[in-house]
């Protein structure tokens, strides 16, 4: 055991996800060393994201303002609305620079294996949102799991009578990999949603 | 270095550490199995798609102090057509859920084993029969030793008048029993489920709309009561 102080910065990290009480404990170390400022700016910047950061009333994507930034876009289509699991998935997609849509973000995918439902999803907000917002098609950007696929199927079973178009990632080879490393499941499904050139 | 083969059918998965996986299988020879996939989180992993949920594979484990680790995986039957709907890929959670609920770690699981194989062949086979999961429930509580009594009633072992159903005394009783707690069932249910029960999973008797909703009411009251715990995924309304 360290000293009070010490011992319990090391209790707070070691609860962080993917810190271990050893990482915990080079963790404390390096802010006892750095400068005083430093581990102040660190604390404050902990204090102040929990405190500013909220979820947009829109998509429930991470924002510090009422509505996200993508949301208050006007540029942005509200007519396509990307699906995704997490916030997190906003910035991957993002990234691609390949679409110009709205997102919606569900806090998670139906498992029937843990017993997680549609009703602990933010499902109902997203079927809110159709009439409001004029949504034609919904791209269910959930993981390509079990539970990603479920929650997909779900969606389209749920607003396809609505006269919503439900469309799904596709899955396939990532790019820059060896076909003989390929998985026939992935595989499979990339011959499925071959492309003709 | 400690390496084993074996093969199993994939229950469950959750994340672990940055882009790792542990996941379950059950095995038919060792039980439940833990093991870790490294990296399988990851797009470019060799072997994420085989080891998602309801699939069936042959492994090459590392044996760990505390974990084990997969280094190869080939699928022996992924059963496609269950991931691509949605009444089928609930009733596979309900079948994994309850096998996952009642084996055990290092312990032989057959026949559970088989059970699910034969349960999801037949989810992959064609559309859900309604009573598919009733009868997997049925002959799960069987593979554990808690079969209701369908054809003798629980308490005096006659074959008549079995009128009465009760989760306690476990199965089905006749008019002159008096368990507290009995409710009276629909006549010719007791010998419905006992068709289900004694069916091949891949042939089940055509259902009957007035006997099958209250069939799978019975069996899964009396498998939540046994086994002291609900069943979660059949709370999912989809």
């Amino acid at each position: 055991m360290f000293e009070a102080p010490v011992q319990r910065l090391i209790d707070e990290l070691s609860r962080l996800p993917g810190i271990g009480q050893k990482s915990a404990q080079r963790l404390a170390f390096h802010v006892l060393h750095i400068e005083e400022e430093d581990a102040r700016r660190l604390a404050d910047a902990i204090t102040s994201m929990r405190e500013q950061v909220r979820l947009c009333a829109r998509c429930f994507n991470v924002t510090d303002t009422e509505q996200c930034s993508i949301c208050r876009d006007l540029r942005r289509d509200p007519a396509e609305v990307c699906v995704v699991e997490r916030a997190q998935d906003i910035v991957v997609i993002e990234r691609t620079q390949e679409f110009r849509g709205r997102y919606h973000v569900l806090g998670g995918a139906i498992s029937p294996i843990e017993g997680i439902g549609p009703e602990q999803l933010r499902i109902q907000e997203l079927v809110a949102r159709i009439d409001d917002e004029g949504i034609k098609e919904i791209i269910a950007a959930t993981n390509p799991t079990v539970e990603g696929d479920t929650t997909a199927l779900y969606l389209a079973r749920l607003l396809k009578p609505l006269g919503v178009k439900v469309t799904r990632l596709a899955s396939g080879l990532p790019v820059g990999g060896d076909l003989d490393y390929a998985d026939e499941i992935t595989l499979g499904r990339a011959l499925a949603g071959r492309l003709e050139l | 270095m400690p390496l084993r083969n074996d093969q199993g059918i994939v229950l469950r998965g959750f994340p672990f550490g940055e882009a790792d996986r542990v996941v379950v299988l059950l095995s038919p020879n060792h039980g439940k199995v833990r093991a870790v996939a490294k990296g399988v989180r990851r797009t470019k992993s060799r072997f994420g798609g085989r080891l998602e949920p309801f699939t069936h594979v042959d492994l090459v484990l590392y044996e760990g102090r505390n974990l084990d680790t997969i280094t190869q995986v080939s699928v022996i039957e992924a059963y496609p057509a269950v991931r691509g709907d949605l009444d089928r890929v609930l009733a596979a959670g309900t079948m994994v859920e309850v096998i996952d609920a009642v084996t055990q770690e290092e312990e032989s699981s057959i026949r559970a084993f088989l059970l699910l194989r034969q349960g999801l062949a037949a989810l992959d086979a064609g559309p859900r029969h309604p009573d598919l999961v009733a009868a997997f429930l049925l002959k799960a509580a069987d593979v554990v030793g808690i079969a209701p009594a369908l054809e003798r009633c629980a308490g005096c072992g006659r074959r008549d008048g079995l009128t009465k159903f009760s989760l306690a005394a476990g199965g089905a009783l006749c008019e002159r029993d008096t368990a507290s707690g009995a409710v009276a069932l629909r006549p010719g249910l007791t010998t419905y489920l006992a068709r289900l029960a004694d069916s091949d999973l891949a042939d089940l008797p055509e259902h009957d709309g007035v006997f099958s909703g209250e069939a799978m009411g019975v069996t899964r009251r009396f498998i939540e009561y046994h086994l002291d715990r609900g069943i979660k995924s059949l709370a999912i309304d989809a």
